[in-house]
This record gives C-alpha cells, sequence and structure tokens, in this order.
C-alpha cells in the first residue's frame, strides 16, 4: 500500500511579528519548522504503518517549496517516511491554492501514481487557508474527508473519525483517497540519532517543474486566479486597562463593575 | 512578475528587511535590490518601498466576459439540532454582508440552499435580506457530503453564473469550498474579516495572514465567480424583517447514490450541547496556568457566572481535560466571540492568533509579563484561584440585589 | 611590558541630590521589596537607601556620600543570584538597573574577534537579541573610525557563549559571579569571555582594566589614586584543577581583570564590560538514556577522551529526575510537548553537539560505537536540531530544577523553615565515579529523599536534597559538609558555579581553611578598607579584624 504525505515547510508563528514603529514584518532570525498539522499526518502515517505490517506501507512525503524545504522533508524521513520528493522550481513561483494544487497534483500523477491513500495536514500555520488539499483532491478526482483525527483501514476503504462542530462522525470512503488530519495521536517523538542518521540514507530528491512536463501556463502567478493586492497592518489595539490584583477582593469588583459597564453582565 | 526600477531604487534596504520570504535582496556591489527565486508577489515590498521602485505586473482583464456574471450568492448551510434542521447563524450574517454588497452593486442576493426537506427554512433566508433563494432539495442530501455537496452548488454557480459566492467557514464550508473552487478553477480567499466593492466594481477580499500579525488584500481579478468564506461572529446578524419575502426557485437536484463516495458509518453528538465554542457570545477560556483537572472547577464557575461557554488552550485538550472541540488557537479553533476571558492563559501566539479577533477580550495571569496582557482590553495581574471566587460572590449578591 | 601597577582615573562627580533614590527602611520594605531578596530566598534583607544611577559620575558620588554617612553599599542588578550576594543586610542597595544598554561594537583586530561593550545591568538575552539582530547603530562602532558595526552586519550570526541557564541575570552580575553554567564544559566560564572592564573602587575613581595589561609581580599589585596607593597582596593558597566559583581567583603571574571577575563585588562596581563574541554555529541536541547509571558514567568518560567530538556540554539526569519529569508528563499541561521518558530509563545524558550535515555521519557512528559498549544505542536517544524540537529538549533539561522549587515551596507552607539544599561541587575528572558513590552512600545511608542533575562533563552534578521536615533539613546540613570535604578531598571545589556569597562561608573554609579565607579578607581590605562594597560576601560581614 502507498501512502502519500503532503507537507509544508512554515515560518514559526510565534517569531514572526511587526516592527511596532514601522508596521512591516520582521522576518530576520525566523525558524522554518515542518508544519505542525503536517506532522499530525505524518504520525497518522506512521501508526498506520505499524499497525498494518502486512499492508507493506510505503510512505512517500511531498513538498512543494524553495530549495531550503528539504530540511522539512529531512524531518518526515526522521519520522517515518521511506522517500521525499521536493517540488521546486521559479516557475512555481507565486502560486495561489490554485495553482499550488495543480502542481502538486502533478507531482503526485508523476511520482507516486498508483497512490492509495493521501494524508495532509488540515491547513498550514502561515497561511490557514486549509484549501490546498481539498483542491488537490478535485483536481485528482479522489473523494476527501477533512478534520480527520484517527485513521483506519479496513480492507479497500479508509475509515476516519472526522471532527464535527458537534462532535464526531466516523465517515468512510473506498481509496484511494485523501484525508487531512486536524489533531494527532499526540505521540510527541522526537527522532532518535538512530533515525536522523537512517533519514539520510533514504532517498530525497528535488523535482522542477520540466521533470513533471508541467507547462508554465498551469503553475505560478499567472496562473492564479487569486492576487495579492497589498498587505498591511492590521489595526493596532490601543492600550488596555491592566490593574493589579494583590487584592483579588477589589480586582474582582474592578472586573465586575467593567463587565457590567460593557453590558456583558446582565444588569 | 515583481519588478525593480533600477533608476529609482536607492538601496536602502527596507524590502529586503520586509520581505517575508527573504526573497529580495540589495546586492552589496550594485546596490539596488534584486529579486529571487523565492518570491510569492505578495507585494508587501511594494507598499514599503519609500520610492516607490518596486512593482508587480498583473495581466490585463478582458471586461465584457467578466461583465456577464451578476449577483451575490450565498451557501446556505445549516445544521440539526434536537432532530430539527436550522439555519447556521454565519448564513444570517453572510446576508448582512452580501446585501451591503449586492446594494454597492446594484445586484441581487441569493442564497444557495442545498438539503432534504429543508422548504421551511426559505422564510427566515428572506426575512435577513436574501432576494431569492435557489431551492435544491433531494433526498440524498440530508446529510453533508462532500461530493453531493459540491455537485448541486457547482452547477448551480454554472447555470447562474454570480459575480460572489460567500460561504461560512465552518468546518464543512471548508470543506466544501475549495472542492468547488477546485471544480470550477475558481479562486477562493479563505477566513475573510472584510468584504468590499472597489472602484471596479471587484471583491475586496481582507484576510489575516502569517498568524494575524499582517493583514493582505485579496482581488480575483481574472476568474468569475468571486469566492470567499468568512468565520462565524465575524459580521454582525441583520435584523429580521418578517415583512420581506423573495422569489424562490426550486432547482431540479440529479443525483445518483453512487456519486457520493462517502458514506457516514457513526454520528456521535459530544453530550455537551454549548460546545460550538465558534458560535458563542462569551467564551470563558482555561490555560496552562489551570494547573490540576480539578482546578477546572473554577473556570466553570466563572462562565456560569456570566452566562459563557468554556473552551481552552491546547495544552489542557492534549492531557484530556477538555474535548478537542473546545479548544482555542492555531491547532483548535478561531473565535471570535464579543466576550473572551482568558484565566491563566499567558497568550503564545499560537493561542492568540485563535482569538485576537474576539471583541473584547479580558485576562487574568499572575504573569504581568505574560503576551496575553498585549492583546487584553481589560487585565488583571493576579491569581485566578483567588479573583474567581471574589467575583463569582460579587456576581451573586449583586443578582441577589436586583431580584429583592 | 606587563605591569603590576594601575593608575585610577578621576571622573567629576555631580550633586548627590541629582540621583534617583529612595531613602528609608519603612519606605524600601514595603514599597520595593523585590530589592531586598534575591534568587537565594534569603530573608531578613534590609537598606536604608535605595539607589538608581544612571552614569558612573553619579556612581561616585553616591559612594562618596555613603561613605561620609557611614553606610556600606550592596550592588544589585538583576538578582538571579543563588547565594544571596545581592541582598543587604542595612546600608544602601545600589541598583544598576538603568544602566543596562550597549555602548559599542567592535573588532580587536590583534586576536581577531567581535566584541560588544555593554553597561553592567544588560541582560545576557538582551545581548543575544542585540548581538542576533545586529540592533546596532553605525555610530556605535568602537572606534568610531574603524566602522565596525557596518562590517559586523554581513558577519554570520554571533552570540554571547555564556549560558549559566538564567538568562535574565545581568552581566555585571554574572562577572561578579563568574558564572558558568552547562557550556561553560566547552567554553569555559564568564571568565574567559571578558576582554575589558571598568571598576569604580571605594576611593571614588575608575579602574579601566584591559585583559593582558596588568600581571602581578611578587604576588602583588599596586593601585594609584589621586590621593593614596593601595597594595594588594593576593592570597597564596592553589586554587582547585576542577571548575570553581569558590573565593578569589589567585595565581602568581595573574592578570589584575581575574581578580576582580568572580570576586562577588567586594572590591567595587564594575561600571562598564567588553565582552568577547563568538559566531554561531548551528546545534543539535541529543539525549541518551540508559538503564544503569554506571553505564552512563561510562559513556561520559568516553565521550569526554574523544579526540572529534567536542560537546557543547554533557549534563546528568538521575533516576529521581526522571521519575519526576514522567510524573509531570501524566499530569501538568506545560510538559505535554515533551516527548514520553520510557519506564525502564535511570540516567539521561544529554549533550550538544555543533550541527552539520558533513560531519554527521561520522559523529553519529562513534557515538554509536560508545553508547554500544555502555549497553545502550543510537536508537534510544533524543535527537533535535530544527527550532522547535531544540526548544522540546531544553524544556527537559530546564525543567527539573523548577520542579524541585516547586516541592519545596510545597513543604515550606508546613514548615516554614525548609529550603532546598543544592550541592554545588566539582571534583577531577578521574575522581567522577568515586564521588557519585560516595554520594549515593552516604545519602542512603540517612534516608534523605534526594534528586541529582547537572554538568557532569565537568564532575560537578547538583544533589539536591529534599527535606521532609526539619530533622532532615538539620541532617541535610550535615551530609552537605560531608560532601564538601570530600569534594575538597577530591582536588575540587565546594562551590564551582554559584559562589560563596552570604550563605557558604563555613564550606569555603574546608576549602582554604582559616588561613585562606584570612588573605582574602586581606586583600580585599587593602583595597576597600572602609568595607564600602558587597560586605558579607565571600567572607564575613563587619570591619576587619
Amino acid at each position: 500500500m502507498k501512502i502519500v504525505i503532503l507537507v509544508k515547510q512554515v515560518p514559526e508563528a510565534d517569531k514572526v511579528a511587526v516592527d511596532p514603529e514601522t508596521g512591516t514584518l520582521i522576518r530576520e532570525g525566523v525558524a522554518s519548522i515542518l508544519n505542525p498539522y503536517c506532522e499530525y499526518a505524518l504520525d497518522q502515517a506512521a501508526k498506520l504503518k505499524k499497525d498494518n505490517p502486512e499492508l507493506k506501507i510505503e510512505v512517500t512525503a511531498i513538498s512543494m517549496g524553495p530549495p531550503q524545504a528539504k530540511i522539512a522533508l529531512l524531518r518526515c524521513l526522521e519520522l517515518g517516511a521511506d522517500k521525499a520528493y521536493l517540488l521546486s522550481d521559479r516557475k512555481f513561483a507565486g502560486s495561489d491554492v490554485w495553482a499550488t494544487s495543480t502542481a502538486i497534483k502533478e507531482g503526485i500523477v508523476g511520482l507516486e501514481p498508483n497512490f492509495d491513500l493521501i494524508l495532509a495536514g488540515k491547513q498550514a500555520i502561515d497561511g490557514d487557508t486549509a484549501q490546498v488539499p481539498a483542491e488537490t483532491a478535485e483536481q485528482l478526482g479522489v473523494p476527501q474527508i477533512t478534520y480527520g483525527v484517527d485513521v483506519a483501514i479496513n480492507d479497500k476503504r479508509v475509515e476516519v473519525k472526522r471532527e464535527t462542530e458537534t462532535g464526531y462522525q466516523i465517515i468512510s470512503t473506498k481509496m484511494p483517497a485523501l484525508v487531512t488530519m486536524s489533531k494527532g495521536s499526540n505521540i510527541r517523538r522526537v527522532p532518535s540519532m538512530q533515525d536522523v542518521l537512517e533519514a539520510r540514507k533514504r532517498p530525497l530528491k528535488v523535482v522542477s517543474a520540466d521533470d513533471l512536463n508541467i507547462e508554465e501556463s498551469k503553475v505560478g502567478l499567472s496562473a492564479s486566479p487569486t492576487q495579492v493586492d497589498k498587505i498591511f497592518a492590521p489595526p493596532s489595539k490601543s492600550g488596555g486597562q491592566i490593574i493589579d490584583g494583590s487584592d483579588p477582593k477589589a480586582a474582582a469588583r474592578k472586573l465586575f463593575d467593567y463587565l457590567r459597564e460593557n453590558k456583558f453582565l446582565r444588569a | 512578475m515583481l519588478n525593480v526600477d533600477i533608476e529609482t531604487c536607492i538601496g536602502c534596504k527596507i524590502c529586503e528587511r520586509v520581505c517575508p520570504f527573504a526573497a529580495i535582496i540589495v546586492e552589496p556591489e550594485t546596490k539596488k535590490a534584486k529579486v529571487l527565486e523565492g518570491c510569492t508577489l505578495c507585494g508587501t515590498c511594494v507598499g514599503a518601498c519609500p520610492v516607490n521602485a518596486l512593482s508587480i505586473e498583473r495581466k490585463a482583464v478582458s471586461e465584457e466576459e467578466i461583465a456577464l456574471y451578476k449577483n451575490v450568492f450565498i451557501w446556505g448551510e445549516w445544521e440539526k439540532k434536537e432532530d430539527k434542521k436550522v439555519i447556521k447563524n454565519v448564513v444570517l450574517e453572510l446576508l448582512g454582508k452580501g446585501k451591503d454588497l449586492a446594494e454597492k452593486l446594484g445586484e441581487t442576493l441569493a442564497v444557495v440552499l442545498p438539503g432534504n426537506d429543508v422548504g421551511h427554512l426559505v422564510p427566515e433566508l428572506f426575512h435577513h435580506g436574501a432576494d431569492k433563494v435557489y431551492l435544491c432539495e433531494h433526498e440524498l442530501l440530508e446529510d453533508y457530503s462532500t461530493d453531493g455537496y459540491t455537485s448541486v452548488i457547482a452547477s448551480v454557480i454554472a447555470s447562474e453564473k454570480p459575480s460572489i459566492v460567500l460561504y461560512g467557514a465552518t468546518p464543512n464550508g471548508r470543506d466544501l469550498a475549495p472542492r468547488i473552487a477546485g471544480r470550477l478553477a475558481l479562486g477562493l480567499t479563505a477566513d475573510c474579516t472584510g468584504l468590499d466593492i472597489n472602484e471596479s466594481r471587484q471583491l475586496v477580499q481582507t484576510r489575516p495572514a502569517f498568524g494575524g500579525n499582517i493583514m493582505a488584500s485579496i482581488l480575483s481579478p481574472y476568474t468569475r465567480p468571486q469566492m470567499s468564506s468568512v468565520r462565524p461572529n465575524v459580521f454582525p446578524k441583520p435584523e429580521a424583517d418578517v415583512s420581506k419575502t423573495g422569489v424562490l426557485e426550486e432547482v431540479e437536484v440529479i443525483l445518483k447514490q453512487v456519486s457520493i463516495r462517502t458514506k457516514i458509518i457513526e454520528e456521535i453528538v459530544s453530550h455537551e450541547e454549548s460546545i460550538n465554542i465558534e458560535e458563542a457570545n462569551i467564551l470563558v477560556s482555561a490555560g496552562r496556568g489551570v494547573g490540576s483537572k480539578d482546578n477546572l472547577e473554577y473556570i466553570e464557575e466563572l462562565a456560569e457566572a456570566v452566562n459563557g461557554t468554556v473552551s481552552g488552550s491546547r495544552p489542557l485538550v492534549d492531557l484530556g481535560w477538555l474535548p478537542h472541540p473546545q479548544q482555542v488557537g492555531q491547532s483548535g479553533k478561531t473565535v471570535a466571540p464579543t466576550l473572551y476571558i482568558a484565566l491563566g492563559i499567558s497568550g503564545a501566539v499560537q493561542h492568540l492568533v485563535g482569538m485576537t479577533s474576539s471583541d473584547t477580550i479580558v485576562a487574568i495571569n499572575k504573569d504581568k509579563e505574560a503576551p496575553i496582557f498585549e492583546v487584553a482590553d481589560f487585565g488583571i495581574v493576579g491569581d485566578i484561584f483567588e479573583i474567581i471566587p471574589e467575583f463569582v460572590k460579587i456576581v451573586k449578591e449583586e443578582q441577589a440585589k436586583e431580584i429583592n | 611590558m606587563f605591569n603590576n601597577v594601575i593608575v585610577a582615573q578621576q571622573i567629576e562627580d555631580i550633586p548627590f541630590e541629582n540621583i534617583r533614590s529612595v531613602k528609608g527602611e519603612m519606605i524600601i520594605s514595603e514599597d520595593f521589596p523585590s530589592y531586598l531578596i534575591d534568587e537565594s530566598k534569603i530573608s531578613g534583607g534590609h537598606a536604608e537607601y535605595l539607589f538608581f544611577p544612571n552614569t558612573e559620575e553619579e556612581i561616585i558620588s553616591l559612594i562618596k556620600k555613603m561613605k561620609e554617612e557611614e553606610l556600606m553599599i550592596t550592588i544589585s542588578a538583576a538578582r538571579t543570584g543563588i547565594v544571596g550576594s545581592a541582598v543587604p543586610f542595612g546600608g544602601a542597595v545600589l541598583s544598576l538597573e538603568r544602566m543596562d544598554g550597549v555602548i559599542g561594537l567592535g573588532y580587536d583586530e590583534e586576536v581577531k574577534k567581535w566584541f560588544l561593550r555593554v553597561q553592567p545591568a544588560i541582560s545576557l538575552a538582551e545581548i543575544n537579541h542585540i548581538v542576533k539582530l545586529k540592533k546596532l547603530e553605525p555610530d556605535q562602532s568602537i572606534p568610531q573610525e574603524g566602522n565596525w558595526v557596518e562590517k559586523f552586519e554581513k558577519e554570520h550570526t554571533h552570540y554571547y557563549p555564556v549560558d549559566p541557564t538564567e538568562m535574565t541575570a545581568s552581566i555585571g552580575g554574572t562577572i561578579g559571579a563568574n558564572a558558568s553554567g552547562a557550556r561553560s564544559f566547552k567554553y569555559g566560564s564568564t571568565r574567559e569571555w571578558i576582554r575589558r572592564i571598568r571598576v569604580i573602587i571605594g576611593a571614588g575613581e575608575v579602574l579601566v582594566i584591559p585583559r593582558g595589561k596588568y600581571k602581578a609581580k611578587d604576588g602583588k599589585f599596586i593601585v594609584k589614586t589621586s590621593k593614596a596607593d593601595y597594595e594588594l597582596k593576593l592570597p597564596t593558597y592553589k586554587m582547585p584543577g576542577a571548575k570553581n566559583a569558590a573565593g578569589l581567583y589567585t595565581k602568581k603571574d595573574m592578570d589584575l581583570i581575574d581578580l576582580f571577575i568572580g570576586s562577588e563585588g567586594v572590591f567595587g562596581v564594575i561600571s562598564e564590560a567588553d565582552v568577547w563574541l563568538k559566531d554561531h554555529t548551528p546545534q543539535m541536541s541529543n539525549v541518551a538514556f540508559f538503564k544503569n547509571e554506571n553505564d552512563a558514567l561510562d559513556f561520559v568518560t568516553k565521550l569526554r577522551a574523544s579526540e572529534k567530538i567536542k560537546p557543547e556540554f554533557i549534563e546528568f539526569f538521575e533516576d529521581h529526575a526522571l521519575t519526576l519529569l514522567r510524573n509531570k508528563q501524566k499530569e501538568d499541561p506545560k510538559f505535554v510537548d515533551m516527548p514520553i521518558i520510557a519506564e525502564d530509563i535511570t540516567t539521561a545524558i544529554s549533550f550538544d553537539l555543533p550541527y552539520s550535515e558533513e560531519t554527521l555521519n561520522e559523529y553519529f557512528s562513534e557515538i554509536s560505537i560508545m553508547l554500544e559498549e555502555c549497553n545502550s544505542s543510537l536508537s534510544n536517544t533524543w535527537s533535535a536540531y530544527e527550532d522547535r524540537e531544540v526548544a522540546r529538549i531544553k524544556h527537559f533539561r530546564h525543567a527539573v530544577p523548577e520542579i524541585v522549587n516547586n516541592i519545596i515551596a510545597e513543604r515550606k507552607k508546613e514548615y516554614p523553615e525548609i529550603h532546598k539544599l543544592g550541592t554545588d561541587m566539582s571534583v577531577e575528572d578521574k575522581y567522577l565515579k568515586e564521588i557519585m558513590k560516595f554520594y549515593y552512600d552516604t545519602l542512603k545511608e540517612v534516608g534523605l529523599e534526594y534528586v541529582m542533575w547537572g554538568h557532569i562533563g565537568d564532575n560537578h552534578v547538583h544533589v539536591n536534597i529534599l527535606p521532609r521536615d526539619i530533622n532532615d533539613l538539620e541532617l541535610g546540613k550535615q551530609i552537605y559538609k560531608k560532601f564538601a570535604k570530600k569534594a575538597v578531598q577530591f582536588g575540587g571545589s565546594v562551590s564551582a558555579e554559584h559562589g560563596i556569597g552570604k550563605i557558604k562561608h563555613e564550606y569555603l573554609q574546608i576549602m582554604y581553611g582559616e588561613e585562606g579565607v584570612l588573605q582574602m579578607r586581606e586583600i580585599k581590605f587593602s583595597l576597600d578598607p572602609e568595607c564600602v562594597f558587597n560586605c558579607g560576601n565571600i567572607f564575613g560581614r563587619g570591619a576587619k579584624s
């Protein structure tokens, strides 16, 4: 059985900040990490592999990004992927959701056409759009189940515990299919030195648009229906009122008055 | 592509500093900006350049074609509440905003309502501003499915040619909208916090990026319809006008069992009725500072006093103290209640991105340096276990006074 | 030519009234209680004055005033020390907190190293922040015409490598304490990273001391001020070969700067310092796990002996420490990101290595052999190089002390007198196993509760005795003294990094004897006859006797 995991390298969110004076983005010193949701997908793949030895599951990680995104794929190899591909090309630059999913679709079709299951994170923490996996599934013509928290393989079908607003659903569909993960099994793994060493022996290939025979007009900015018009700093919040709570009684009274004044408490 | 006007460029390096992708540098030799491979044309540098030396080239638009698309559509999502089907709040909120957009365009506002036996929901849509409802009924639409709903809505869009389609960014909305965008090769902007029409009659979609640290306004200049999703509680719900009515069009739905490839095997509804924190008006949220599971009692007590819903940060969910649907933050839900009370939450960015759009934020935390205070409208530096009981006591006393 | 005579600089003072100050014991204890305590949590601190000077001129002026009033001065900055050095017992507190800026950046062409010139109260975290982001203005170049700030822009990321764990510590405080921490295994203590200091002495004048200019002659230094000459006679005891922060530094041809570094502020106020910067190489954090502690100690010995591999540090976590962590993982929200520690593990050894894809294979292969010889394997490890992962492992390393402090805080509710007894002793390499055995045997014999962790690369393990009641506390104190004697016997120090401060005088006696301590007092009083500065640190309070 073949599982493809879609991953993305993202800037670590707590490090991206806005310069209070200029209102511009401070990028210096921001680390790049494997998107946490992608890690859930990776964990899930590793779990399926462990739980179903008879299926001989092979895990392929695919990412699109600049050359330095190789690091994120190395992490995938350390945490259980058998091989990895990085779709990296200047021609992909400026891709929005549609163009990105086009490139990823072409990547999957070209590199792992006989996949059974695609696992992806529900969203990436930099854009938070949660759209690329679903659009990729649509372009590949396979069913999707989003917001998965647990996945089981049952013969030719995949069974997913899916989060809903009021609880959970168990949904099943025939493979091939795409599942996005909104929560992992919470394994909290750190790779061992052995994992790190072995990951470097596994194949990690950088693939260009030409390698995949992708026409330039189908990807990148020119193929993107949405375009960023401008970027600006969010309206800054005027400083709130911070009081000392060392006298709990007085602080509680002030809180009460504040909430009542602002009509949060029924008078 | 991103162009640098070499004549104008003064080599000030502001572009280099602001670029989120390290994709523009000022070459030491020439002291001029140079665009590198990682450029995503996000436009940050264009806005920051003090001498306007940077510009992004976009392709031209065929106006005739675009003019064919008219009217604002909204997906009429409903949910089952105690076996009754009810329209989701976010749809009503979108009706308010949609009306505004339709009026600016001089067009009409319509709801596409797929479902099984949902005709009774139509009047409410008219009361909240819909001029027209496309009622798409079929027994296979009894439950939401990606395939069934995509198919029905995509075909209505293809035949009716709206200029704008809006979706609630609910779990199902976020499942459905990209699928439709994928099918019709359309642009889609997720989680918009602002929608407006510009002088070229385009939909200007504003959304936060990089965890809310920057805002981006996004256009879909060459494709129609323009599609956006909006989270619950972002726009106000309009007042209902029960005298209002509109045009009902019943759409013939052709759908076969085989075209719905997913099967719901089991539906597990959590016992907590009020669990949908995305729609809650007041959230009382607990963080690491709670310390132990038993101490959640304090949080519940406060929630009861202010008539709020309990939510929490990730660590509490990871330990199983709260169910994941009640988690606020990057790996949980993004909420925007009118009042958010953060208790023992330090305010790591991962949490902040999930709640900073709340109208009013109140925080209690021991650590005066906690980042939560930077976004709080009202903060108390103190011990939640000392302050909550006092607060609850005051609320009870005051309520007793009212009654007397 | 080296010189053992230093001439102090005179600086104009300013009117005392202009200095921001608070007067009155009551006001200070009520409104400024945090200035009367440090991380040692020793109680009883009190002061009549609290000063917030902005400049050297102001410091000199207030010194003069305090001498007139015959009051002593306790120097205070971040108060992160744990031996009470910054706790005042009467007199004035001189808080340097307003002098917390960066003065400039320069490049020492002789040794080809970058340095940052800073004021004393700047925190180590802030130094690293500024250096990392290169937040410097062109006019901060030292000297101006060197244009060093511009040149530094093009350099790799640099940092200040001294890491005493508590990065809110001030540079002045860490110089006074000769702070070290885990990474001193590779980089040495603060001493190695100071290029030059300015010190304001009791005479109200300033000594500018670059490293390499003033060296002792005939066991002496001469300090000349405008009013008098001071002869400083160096103590004659021999310092241990092991890591050491106990008492004053002394060596035959020593550099004058070394007398001040680690002197716990008894000679004066450090008003400015140049710190060396190091270029930053990516690191990978590793933790190896063992079922048997003896195997872990063998691994430490092997790792330390490697020609090729030079870890940043080698840290040790004993069974009780791991048990505390495991328990926390089950119940505390703060620990959800920490990977699970297997139940059958009794010892963990944490070591950071330089991260490079080129050397990784070679390093890991060598470590693999070591681990297998010690009944563990590469699979039985954690390894991280991505920022977020590294942070997870850092949390693992830093969590135990915090847990222990919380346990003690809990017990204090019942027995307010109780406090943690944490040892800070080092020994020579060859005695590592022996001292560990001695610790265990002694503790088991008396049945005290304890947790151990620490800088095993330097044979510097913190034994933390957790008293359950007053009896335990008394017993623990006796054991502590026993440990100190044994450490000294094994060529070690009674305080490898925390210093002596106001609470470890008796251990200093064990190490250097009465004569040694007396010699320290003598040199202190030669330069500060009125005992203006930090009286009570290192040796007893009160006047010369």
